[in-house]
């Protein structure tokens, strides 16, 4: 397989390397499908393969011993999956599974951390990513804690757009109930009224966003102060690939 | 304001995990100084001028919203260092730190402490496995705040706060309490109330004391002893 080239990158990270950090990237590079429901990395299980989105997006949902697990963040082209080991983590906390099919490139572990020690603008980047990453989930922890259903559907059906890199989504409202650990119904509740208010379009499993201004109004703020966050650290609009619009350089 | 002395081992876990090398570079910009209940050791947005390392008491990482509903989604105490947004290349801290149980830490001006960061690998390699113990509470953090109880989030915070301040006895106040479990005062006077009518723990004009460590364990949601392995885990202890 030719290995892919810079400007043909949707990854966010990827495409924001110096040409010779993309270099010695790209030789450990594997171009892999995401398939629906695949887990990429299991809690408490070995990381071995690290990846970047290209389509479609990954939910990172914490385990607990009972009860379903509960997403705290999401991992699009902005981002990369499994990013954990560069602070020296060998087995992953949390449950990495993918919500949609897509697809992604990857790399072995030893391959990442190598090229993370050579490449200082990777390593800048990664390190970047990993903290508003952790932003993302701790305003997860506080959204939780204190808004309604309905805003934190709103902001998870932004958050899930911009990073799938795709117009429409196909999810089921069991895959969006446990997403925010809700019942189903409650989900059905929400959804409908958002398709009411005109903001969404929920069809045989389909979502589009028709008024995506509307719909920002709906969310809680926690939508905004993360899309805020990625701006700030990483010089990322984690809506401007979903867009379709060219994705400006990272400028740090 | 007095430096740690050379010949004493850091109080601070985090310090002791450092190669000697890398705590030396350290240690005579580093001033112990009281830590102050209710004190902001920096505020959500504001640029980070000092890192602490705790030695005893506990800091929270608070995230706030416009409207004034707060939660923590972290908390910080020997084990740990306050300012890691610094290490990540971030000047600002993104969530609020305040003390909730009063003790005493070393400050340090954070140039300094990122001019020494720089200089070490070392020090980065426990500096970020530090982030990813914290990082692994705050994922466990969300996840409680939304499926555990009051009573269980309670019992595991009072649990955590102990084996921070290494003492049954700590100071808190009920509105703090409530703020750190995302919930309105009355909530929490009844949670305190069910663990002190079961003869877990004494509540009295802002005093804790645990009386029955294994019992509040009992009542806890897992996200105590989760967390706790975690942290002793990856700080080898």
């Amino acid at each position: 397989m030719a290995a892919p080239i810079q400007s043909a990158i949707r990854n966010r990270i990827l495409g924001a390397l110096p040409a010779v950090e993309f270099a010695l990237v790209v030789a450990n590079l594997t171009s892999v499908d995401l398939e629906l429901g695949q887990t990429l990395h299991r809690a408490g299980e070995e990381i071995a393969y690290v990846y970047f989105p290209e389509i479609g997006f990954i939910s990172v949902m914490a385990v607990l011993s009972e009860g379903a697990p509960l997403e705290i963040g999401l991992i699009g082209g902005e981002g990369v999956a499994g990013v954990s080991v560069i602070l020296g983590a060998k087995t992953s906390y949390n449950e990495a599974m993918c919500q949609t099919g897509g697809a992604a490139h990857r790399m072995t572990v030893p391959a990442f951390l190598n090229a993370a020690e050579r490449a200082p603008r990777l390593r800048d980047l990664l390190l970047k990513y990993v903290h508003v990453f952790e932003i993302q989930v701790a305003q997860t922890a506080a959204c939780n804690a204190h808004h309604e259903v309905s805003q934190r559907l709103a902001r998870w059906l932004l958050a899930a757009h911009d990073r799938s890199g795709v117009p429409e989504l196909s999810l089921t409202q069991d895959l969006i109930a446990v997403m925010l650990g809700v019942r189903r119904s409650t989900v059905s509740v929400a959804a409908g009224a958002l398709q009411r208010a005109g903001l969404i379009q929920y069809q045989h499993g389909r979502i589009t966003i028709e008024d995506r201004p509307g719909l920002e109004a709906a969310a809680c703020e926690c939508y905004r102060a993360v899309v805020g966050e990625y701006r700030k650290l990483l010089g990322i609009d984690p809506a401007v690939v979903a867009a379709g619009n060219q994705a400006p350089a990272i400028g740090l | 304001m007095t430096s740690p002395d050379a010949d004493t081992l850091p109080v601070n876990r985090l310090l002791a995990l450092l190669a000697a090398r890398d705590y030396e570079a350290l240690r005579p910009h580093l001033h112990r100084q009281p830590l102050e209940y209710r004190e902001s050791l920096y505020a959500a947005g504001e640029r980070i001028e000092f890192v602490f390392f705790i030695e005893t008491g506990v800091g929270s990482l608070v995230n706030t919203m416009k409207n004034g509903q707060a939660a923590e989604v972290g908390t910080i105490g020997n084990e740990g260092v306050v300012g890691l947004p610094l290490v990540f290349g971030d000047d600002r801290a993104p969530t609020s730190v305040y003390i909730q149980v009063p003790g005493e830490g070393l400050k340090i001006k954070a140039s300094l402490f990122k001019r020494a960061l720089a200089r070490s690998p070392t020090m980065q390699v426990v500096m970020l496995r530090y982030a990813h113990a914290l990082f692994n509470q705050v994922a466990q953090s969300a996840a409680c705040n939304h499926f555990h109880s009051l009573e269980q989030r309670c019992c595991r915070w009072l649990l955590m706060t102990r084996d921070r301040m290494d003492s049954d006895k700590f100071l808190l106040t009920q509105e703090f309490l409530a703020m750190m479990l995302g919930v309105q005062r009355p909530g929490v006077s009844i949670a305190a109330g069910g663990l002190q009518r079961a003869g877990l723990i004494t509540y009295k004009r802002g005093a804790v004391a645990i009386l029955d460590i294994d019992g509040l364990m009992k009542r806890s949601c897992e996200c105590y002893a989760v967390s706790k392995k975690e942290f002793d885990r990856l700080l080898g202890d």
